[in-house]
């Protein structure tokens, strides 16, 4: 990796690497670049740790929705070795009378231990789930074979080359860590929109990078696999980030869902839908969230590119927004019509939560829609 | 005697950990624990009751469509409107369901439990017993990802590597109708917020014929058996032979496929399809017994319950609506396709009632009042990181409460919902079973249950969507946040794992006063209760092998005693048997008061 890390395979400028990625779409990317990878990966294949905390397995679920690479491509073509992960390994912890036993090949305690007393090199470290810090700082509210969770975070990230927090919980918190929750949940460097977490403001990985945040709930598996596509090729240090570390590709500050969206049309056209059932109309008064969400879901869409929520009569409820679930509900509410978010001054949110979209699109969007009201 | 502890459990879902006490090969003791904390009823209060059939999906990943229609049927039964529900919605909700079911079921059928037939364990036994082609088998179709045998790489299974793909086309049929997955996005109070289109019918039955092939040919087999190879009739000629005949027959034609089947070639193409394969080798009763093979997993010996009506019973609350107008959200006896009911440990069955549910913390992590019936249910949870302890048995061990039923702890899941649906095969076998000595309900069954429920869902399927999607159908009908005023509604139904209840109550905002899921895994992983029973995972510990010596070939010696507790193979079948999905199985809290917050409705 560290070789990798040097190598200019594609003589991009720092800007376009990941645009180039994602804009081709991984398939034509590493079709394009074949040669080039197959020439990395005689170099050395990549050891991904994936630690699960207080998740839900879905961003699991989504990365194994993966098509182009789909994941066996990616362990198979891109020699992606995962050295952990809860949901897939053969391996288990197995204690007799309080003793680790067995080999690593049997024993997930012993094959994590590789990893973090540095015998194996831990080039990514992806997480899934919230991290627990409670109760009294103890983090002993997610344990993994006895011990809490959020040491394990910490071990593992010291080793790591690049660290990439993936799902709304690992790089904000999510909905464990949302308003009425007791267990001090965090993401991995992020809490809400502070940063901080569980690693620290400050903390960079080894490759110098803080942790790459990949929100969605679930995240989508393009953004992954294109993200890790970029750290094979030894592109990982120039994936651009905005002030919530999410790379940029995929999260563009400047643009929102809503520009892309399937029923832009409608919205254009002055027809907006007041109740579900009116089919051919723009979701706005029904609490759409699309006008305030910088992602490409609109572009790139859904499990093989064939859906997204907007084109099956569903609001976006905002999920790639750091602070959701707070910041972007009542899901079913119109934002004009939400004075107050949960407890928290509509001028803060806007601030905190929907960030770059006040002096983009997305208020564009509202201003248009209000004045059309009046 | 010797203490292994299995922490954590892998491929499962969420965070679990099994304490077993063995002696001589044998478990005497065992105890479950939940070590994740996490919490959904706090984080619902004071929201819009709209929002908690997105919220709630986020409960669990691997089945969030089961828990966003659990929460509908909530609301649907809050606003007063579940009567009115249309039809061709209930369609679409019925199509989601079965393709998040399916696909839920081949995920943890391939993806977590068949890895375990290749555990190195049955290589020294198999090679030594001659039985060489059948270790080739199990490896060369189970071998999941990054897995290797004495520092040599083992080539991803053939059948786990084929049924990927389909994991994901069942995902992306269901992204269809439901825009995305997993956490899909049209179930709403009312109905669904999508149209589908004779183009998305087309779609969906499209992905159907590709899922149908793969469990023709890799699942069942049925190509090389000379059966059928076409895959839309898969389903209906399995089901033929299994379903809809007698218990008896259903039982008698599988043993004639299985008859029938060369035993020096047990290759695919020979006729054994990963089903026939693991119903002939995983049972003793079945393979060695009755069709004379030389030996098997033995896997019926596993995981079974004494026939003790006190200490199991069998319990659903029924999935799938009936194809009509509107629905009983309370799923009496007969309302749906799979229908509700408890069934005892000695397979009597009565009528589901849920007053007759409490719930137990005397060995959780709570302090507060103990064998509550949830309606005057409390959650106060310790408070300090040094109460938290998993290896104190005569304490409080895990995060999971302990519910019960009639004072009953319940198997939930595939295995139940056959039972209470007395469907043929499973029921024969679970007949056959107890007649000869075994526990009806085994690990061997517990796996062919989720199967044969698989292939049931699939003929649904078909139906759902080729005979009753209506494009031209109405597909939501108006639902009004004010009819939400001072209400409260019960969500029953089925999550793949087992019977899943939302309960909501709101208060005269028409905000979340109470939120309350009640879910699977609480049922099946729970600890002991106050008049110490066990936990159903815990009671099919008891007694079983912790590996296969003693159980698999006992005089054979190939593999030590000492070396099988550092690999209880029993341990990972039986945790794993049961599809465990611990993330959501914990309760919550409210720090800042502490008070005993919550009126828990059932």
């Amino acid at each position: 990796m560290k070789n990798l890390k040097h190598m200019d395979i594609l003589k991009l400028d720092r800007r376009s690497f990941l645009k180039l990625a994602a804009s081709m779409g991984a398939a034509t990317f590493l079709g394009t670049y074949k040669a080039d990878i197959v020439r990395a990966l005689e170099l050395s294949g990549t050891n991904v740790v994936w630690l699960e905390g207080a998740d839900c397995c879905g961003c699991t679920e989504s990365f194994l929705n993966a098509t182009y690479p789909d994941v066996i491509q990616a362990i198979t073509k891109l020699s992606v070795h995962i050295g952990y992960h809860e949901t897939l390994m053969m391996q288990q912890g197995v204690f007799v009378d309080g003793r680790l036993v067995g080999t690593s090949e049997l024993n997930s305690e012993l094959a994590l231990e590789e990893y973090m007393t540095g015998e194996k090199p831990l080039d990514v470290l992806v997480i899934e789930g919230a991290i627990a810090d409670g109760p009294e700082g103890s983090g002993m509210y997610t344990t993994v074979g006895g011990n809490p969770f959020k040491e394990m975070v910490q071990r593992c990230a010291a080793k790591a080359s690049y660290v990439v927090a993936f799902g709304m919980c690992a790089t904000y918190g999510g909905i464990p860590a949302a308003r009425g929750s007791v267990t001090d949940n965090m993401g991995a460097q992020f809490l809400q929109t502070t940063k901080g977490g569980t690693l620290g403001a400050d903390y960079t990985s080894g490759a110098g990078l803080p942790v790459v945040n990949i929100p969605g709930c679930p995240a989508h598996p393009d953004w992954i696999m294109l993200t890790l596509a970029a750290i094979i090729l030894g592109k990982g240090g120039l994936i651009e980030l905005d002030r919530y570390n999410r790379p940029t590709a995929f999260f563009p500050p400047d643009n929102t869902i809503h520009e892309n969206c399937p029923k832009r049309g409608f919205y254009d056209l002055g027809q907006l839908a007041t109740d579900f059932g009116e089919y051919e109309k723009c979701l706005w008064k029904l609490g759409c969230k699309a006008p305030y969400t910088h992602a490409d879901c609109a572009i790139r869409k859904w499990n093989n590119q064939l859906n997204m929520c907007t084109q099956a009569g569903s609001p976006c409820i905002g999920c790639v927004q750091p602070g959701f679930p707070d910041s972007t509900s009542p899901f079913y509410v119109e934002m004009e019509k939400v004075p107050t978010l949960v407890g928290v001054d509509i001028n803060t949110i806007a601030k905190a939560a929907i960030g770059a979209a006040a002096i983009g699109v997305g208020a564009h969007a509202v201003r248009r829609i209000a004045m059309k009201e009046e | 005697m010797a203490t292994v502890v299995v922490d954590p459990l892998t491929r499962i879902e969420g965070h679990l950990r099994l304490t077993a006490e063995v002696d001589n090969g044998t478990i005497t003791d065992a105890h479950s624990s939940g070590t994740m904390y996490r919490g959904f009823e706090q984080i619902l209060k004071g929201r819009d009751p709209r929002d908690a059939s997105r919220i709630t999906q986020r409960i669990c990943g691997v089945c969030p469509t089961c828990h966003a229609i659990t929460s509908v049927n909530a609301l649907d039964d809050a606003f007063g409107i579940a009567e009115y529900i249309p039809k061709d919605a209930l369609v679409v909700r019925n199509i989601m369901q079965g393709l998040n079911a399916v696909a839920s079921h081949a995920t943890h059928i391939y993806v977590l439990w068949l890895p375990d037939l290749a555990n190195p364990t049955y290589k020294s036994i198999l090679e030594t017993i001659d039985l060489k082609p059948v270790w080739d088998e199990l490896v060369g179709r189970f071998a999941p990802i990054s897995y290797s045998i004495k520092g040599k790489a083992v080539p991803l299974g053939s059948s786990y590597l084929a049924a990927i793909p389909e994991k994901k086309a069942l995902q992306e049929a269901e992204t269809v109708l439901g825009g995305k997955m997993p956490h899909q996005t049209t179930s709403i109070v009312g109905g669904v917020t999508c149209k589908p289109t004779v183009a998305d019918i087309g779609r969906i039955a499209s992905y159907y014929v590709r899922v149908m092939d793969f469990v023709n040919h890799y699942v069942l087999g049925l190509d090389a058996l000379g059966v059928t190879s076409d895959p839309l009739e898969t389903a209906d000629k399995w089901l033929e032979l299994t379903h809809d005949v007698s218990k008896d027959k259903a039982v008698a034609n599988v043993l004639d496929i299985l008859g029938g089947l060369p035993t020096d070639d047990f290759s695919r193409e020979a006729g054994w399809g990963d089903i026939p394969l693991f119903a002939a080798f995983g049972s003793e009763l079945i393979g060695e017994t009755l069709l004379g093979l030389p030996a098997s997993l033995k896997l019926d010996t596993i995981g079974g319950y004494p026939v003790d009506p006190t200490k199991i019973g069998f319990l659903s609350y029924g999935v799938y609506y009936d194809i009509k107008e509107g629905y009983d959200p309370t799923s009496p006896k007969g309302e749906r396709l799979i229908t509700s009911g408890f069934t005892s440990g000695d397979l009597k069955y009565e009528e589901f009632d849920h007053n007759n549910v409490t719930e137990h913390v005397a060995h959780s992590f709570y302090t507060s009042g103990n064998d509550l019936h949830p309606w005057s249910g409390e959650t106060e949870p310790v408070k300090t990181a040094a109460e938290i302890k998993y290896d104190d048995s005569t304490a409080k061990y895990s995060w999971l409460k302990a519910p019960r039923y009639k004072g009953i702890p319940c198997e939930v899941g595939p295995l139940a919902r056959m039972i209470n649906i007395q469907e043929p095969l499973v029921m024969g076998l679970a007949e056959t079973f107890l007649a000869n000595g075994y526990s009806p309900a085994n690990v061997y069954t517990r796996m062919l249950a989720r199967a044969q429920e698989t292939i049931i869902l699939a003929r649904e399927l078909k139906k759902w969507v080729l005979v009753d999607l209506d494009p031209n159908g109405k597909f939501y009908t108006h639902a009004d946040l004010s009819m939400a005023k001072n209400s409260k509604g019960v969500g029953l139904w089925e999550a793949p794992r087992g019977a899943l209840g939302h309960w909501i109550v709101t208060d005269g905002n028409s905000k979340i006063k109470s939120y309350q899921p009640v879910v699977p895994t609480t049922w099946n992983a729970c600890p002991r209760d106050a008049n110490g029973k066990l936990g159903p995972i815990e009671l099919a510990l008891v007694g079983s092998k912790v590996g296969p010596v003693g159980n698999v070939l006992s005089t054979l010696g190939a593999i030590s005693l000492s070396q099988e507790n550092e690999n209880p193979t029993g341990i990972f079948h039986i945790g794993r048997s049961y599809d465990p999905c611990l993330a959501c199985a914990v309760h919550t809290i409210d720090k800042k008061t502490n008070k005993k917050y919550e009126l828990r409705l059932l």
